[in-house]
């Protein structure tokens, strides 16, 4: 037996060597396999970088209409800090006229620019001087933009990479403090560690302590999921191991300062300290005080746990016991980490933060890009996009919106529904789009009614009949027409018979009443006379996206636009003629700064720069003496142009209208379409209103352009009269040389002044 | 000449009237603060365009008084950009150039100086399309400023040059000739 035995092992020794040493081969393989996988993945260390989204920056210069408070809110909205002295970045100091602060380094397309010291001093209202730390007088300075959010992937990462000199030293001190004191001693592993929080938890009877590492933590989120078995336990701790051998601890501790999830706002994850810091506190990484830095030490054991801004209560306790363990390993004195657990958690409210980004706004920046960028170049690439958002104007539109919104279904009295509303502002000589509301919660990034709510657009059509009607060179504001009721014969079974809103026919009447009342039977002769066709093609002309049908009723706007694209249209009124495509975009940058692409401002002859401004001083009387003039008072010396829509039972209540330097339109209505009770007058243009009354914006004033003649007639008779006659009289602008026949008993002006 | 003086002086007289009756029902509002209210307000612009014979049925509404004209000038702030960007066209950082008047375009939207400036640095690009509508665009802006409207013409004259529409340019460059002061 036993030297049967012996020849067995002697036979197949080889044999059971081989059975024992396959289970250490294989294991060899396997941690073989992870080293490579730890090599390749995390020797560039490349996490995907959602594209940055930045907003337009506040250009500060000698003149500007800015008041020192204005500027004030604009710091805060930056998150600069109020200090008693201005030191380092990212702070002000408030002085009675004036401001002194250190900006942020910040790389424009242009410009890396370092941080600087200036001082802005005040005039009232107006922006006197700015000057740096030397005395020099500085004529134009940009702040750096603000962060409105980022494109990342669905369900996906977001992250803002921070490089080791812009991380406050406490920080990963304090890591190690909390999360794993023997870091920089162990070998990616420790026991010890393990031990303690078992004992610990034991000791308690539940389990809470991790004892894992920061390495094993950094494995845990870099390449593994969040599983909890013993084989996941086992990997994490050999590739830990792995981790350790190839990197040193400051490059490891990095890596994990850019990893951790953080924190979560809806489908986006927070991850990464730096943008963490944008996302709770508004402000980057490097300007964090020592209570902030504590809250987001807090948020690494469980950013769902201790959410700040679902449970403070539970966020604020962990804060307060970090404090306490920074001051006793001496990491901060104890007065300060007292002073600091007296603070507030500090946290940025929802309308300011990047977490509440712009929904509307970066929808239509998400739809610019994807006409050039692949999904992936956007949620991947570390782009850089200088969008042309206006942090303040956004801010009025939707203050302006929801308020209004308010009012207004307090009127409606229906119970169960609400009103819904759109906004678009534009900066009318660019075509830069500065504002997008979507809908009345501005904030949440459903529907975007300002993009995809296509809608009849109503009268809004009528100054596009009228500019086809002048261009044919037939018709002036003088020119009287006939609001008569009119049939027309659309096939051989079916008429159309429009009515006037007041359901009352004015008989004759100059053009500039038929627009400025809105007056739907003038308008539909006028349209019949100059050629449905002709006008469908003035719409595209214009920039309509799409041409509408050849059907007669494309005259009273039965022409479907959504707030974007009625926008695009009268773009083409404010900019005297000129179209100029809607841009939300001006640059985007790759990773290293480099300018990929910019989006400049393109202009193309639309329609006759004179015929435009001679409806536009007509869309002036609209708010003169029209369907518009409910807003006069409020607007004071505001010199606009604008009109009013309605489609039909006041389905949908629109204002589309422009000052000198800005084009706003507004929609209001129901999602289901049903009728609001409210004319476009009493719905849109109130909320038109008070954007316009609420931002920085010039009078409407374009100089009268060659051939054309300014001259006062009677509202209702279209003749020409003097002030001295008629001292209601309108002034309108005609062809030179078409100026209509005086009105009887209104002798030349030069008579009258001889009398 | 003779029938523009007298026109001249019956649009002065126009206005003579109109300050007696002291009430305008149209108020304009106060220019931008890059212009400057002329010495002489009443002075109207020479009309450029074609003019149409009035109709001689029945006396015809007179035209109102042209409206004061406009000096067009760059504010420090745009002076400032406008050099920087001047340096960029030089260093042949062209896309940086446009961003830059951009920049003071958006502080002086209304200001052709500016328009033209842009209408430049197209040229540069050799985007010659886009410097003919740019310039297009000025010559809107500079009614008024006769010295605005001379720089306007000649950018669309430069413009129409390099896209071999030399019959327009010449008669653009006729008009930039005229306009300049002498």
């Amino acid at each position: 037996m036993k030297v049967q035995l012996k020849t067995f092992f002697k036979k197949y020794w080889p044999h059971m060597l081989a059975v024992m040493l396959l289970p250490i081969l294989l294991i060899g393989l396997w941690v073989l396999q992870l080293d490579h996988l730890i090599t390749t993945q995390f020797e560039g260390r490349r996490w995907t970088l959602p594209a940055k989204v930045y907003a337009q920056p506040l250009e500060l210069y000698a003149g500007e209409s800015l008041s020192i408070n204005e500027l004030q809110t604009e710091l805060r909205r930056l998150g600069y800090d109020q200090v008693a002295q201005v030191t380092q970045s990212g702070s002000y100091q408030l002085l009675k006229d004036r401001i002194n602060l250190v900006s942020r380094p910040f790389r424009f397309m242009d410009d890396n620019r370092p941080e600087r010291v200036l001082t802005i001093a005040f005039n009232g209202d107006h922006v006197r001087q700015l000057w740096d730390n030397k005395g020099q007088d500085i004529p134009v300075f940009r702040l750096d933009p603000l962060l409105i959010g980022s494109i990342f992937p669905v369900h996906g990462e977001d992250r803002i990479i921070v490089t080791p000199d812009e991380v406050p030293p406490l920080l990963p001190a304090a890591l190690k403090a909390v999360e794993d004191r023997r870091f920089d001693s162990h070998i990616g592993v420790d026991p010890l560690g393990i031990l303690r929080a078992l004992w610990i938890d034991i000791r308690h009877g539940h389990f809470d302590q991790g004892g894992s590492t920061l390495t094993q933590q950094l494995v845990r989120s870099y390449f593994l999921n969040n599983q909890q078995t013993l084989s996941r336990k086992i990997t994490e701790a050999v590739m830990a191991i792995l981790l350790e051998a190839h990197f040193d601890k400051a490059d490891l501790m990095n890596a994990y300062i850019n990893e951790i999830h953080l924190g979560q706002d809806g489908d986006r994850a927070i991850h990464g300290f730096g943008l963490a810091s944008e996302f709770y506190f508004g402000k980057p990484l490097r300007e964090l005080q020592l209570n902030e830095i504590a809250l987001l030490v807090t948020e690494v054991r469980s950013a769902t746990y201790y959410n700040p801004r679902k449970h403070p209560e539970r966020a604020l306790a962990r804060r307060n016991m970090i404090l306490d363990i920074l001051a006793h390993d001496k990491l901060v004195s104890v007065d300060d980490a007292n002073r600091a657990k007296t603070m507030p958690l500090g946290l940025i409210n929802g309308s300011s933060n990047a977490s509440n980004y712009y929904p509307a706004f970066l929808d239509f920046v998400r739809r610019t890009l994807h006409r050039d960028y692949k999904d992936a170049d956007l949620t991947e690439a570390g782009l850089t996009v200088f969008t042309t958002l206006d942090p303040r104007v956004q801010k009025r539109a939707e203050d302006a919106l929801t308020t209004e919104l308010n009012r207004l279904d307090k009127a409606a009295r229906r119970k169960n529904e609400s009103l819904e509303g759109a906004v678009v502002v534009v900066s009318s000589h660019s075509g830069e789009v500065n504002a997008i509301v979507g809908g009345r919660q501005v904030n949440y990034s459903g529907f975007d009614r300002a993009l995809d709510a296509t809608r009849s657009i109503g009268s809004l059509a009528k100054p596009v009949v009228y500019l086809t009607a002048i261009q044919s060179g037939r018709y002036n504001a003088s020119t009287i027409v006939n609001d008569v009721p009119v049939v027309v014969k659309l096939s051989a079974r079916s008429t159309w018979a429009p009515e006037n809103f007041e359901h009352v026919a004015n008989g004759p009447v100059p053009v500039v009443r038929a627009l400025s009342e809105s007056l739907n039977l003038a308008t539909v002769n006028v349209g019949l006379d100059v050629g449905v066709d002709k006008i469908a093609d003035e719409f595209t002309q214009l920039g309509l996206g799409h041409k509408p049908d050849n059907n007669p009723s494309i005259i009273l706007g039965a022409v479907n636009a959504a707030p974007i694209d009625v926008a695009q249209l009268y773009e083409t009124f404010a900019n005297d003629g000129f179209r100029t495509p809607l841009r939300a975009v001006r640059a985007v940058l790759d990773e290293n700064g480099k300018p990929l692409q910019s989006f400049p401002l393109q202009v193309s002859p639309a329609a006759d720069p004179a015929a435009v401004y001679q409806i536009n001083r007509m869309m002036v009387d609209v708010v003169q003496r029209g369907t518009a003039a409910s807003a006069k008072a409020r607007l004071g010396n505001l010199m606009v142009a604008g009109k009013t829509g309605t489609s039909s039972d006041y389905r949908d209540s629109w204002f589309s209208g422009f000052s000198g330097s800005h084009l706003a339109v507004v929609w209001v209505g129901y999602d289901d379409n049903s009728p609001t009770r409210f004319t476009g007058s009493a719905g849109a243009l109130p909320v038109w209103t008070q954007i316009m009354t609420g931002i920085d914006t010039t009078s409407w004033d374009e100089p009268l352009p060659d051939g054309v003649t300014e001259t006062m007639i009677d509202f209702d008779t279209g003749m020409g009269v003097t002030p001295q006659c008629d001292p209601d009289g309108l002034v309108v602008a005609v062809p030179q040389g078409t100026q209509p026949q005086m009105k009887d008993g209104c002798n030349t002006a030069v008579e009258s002044h001889q009398q | 000449m003779i029938m523009q003086i007298s026109k001249l002086n019956l649009l002065a007289l126009l206005l003579m009237v109109f300050i007696g009756a002291c009430s305008t029902p149209v108020t304009r509002p106060d220019n931008a603060p890059v212009m400057t209210a002329p010495e002489q307000p009443a002075t109207p612009s020479q009309p450029q365009g074609e003019v149409v014979p009035p109709q001689a049925v029945a006396p015809s509404a007179q035209p109102l008084p042209a409206p004061p004209s406009r000096t067009y000038t760059l504010s420090a702030a745009t002076a400032a950009l406008v050099n920087q960007a001047h340096a960029q066209v030089t260093a042949k950082n062209l896309m940086v150039a446009a961003s830059t008047i951009e920049r003071a375009l958006r502080i002086e939207p209304n200001n052709p100086l500016l328009w033209i400036e842009y209408s430049q640095v197209r040229m540069s690009e050799q985007n010659y399309y886009q410097a003919e509508n740019l310039a297009r665009k000025a010559l809107m802006l500079a009614n008024g400023d006769p010295h605005a409207q001379s720089l306007a013409w000649r950018a669309l004259a430069n413009s129409l040059r390099a896209q071999e529409k030399s019959d327009e340019a010449q008669q653009a460059d006729a008009r930039a000739d005229a306009l300049m002061p002498k």
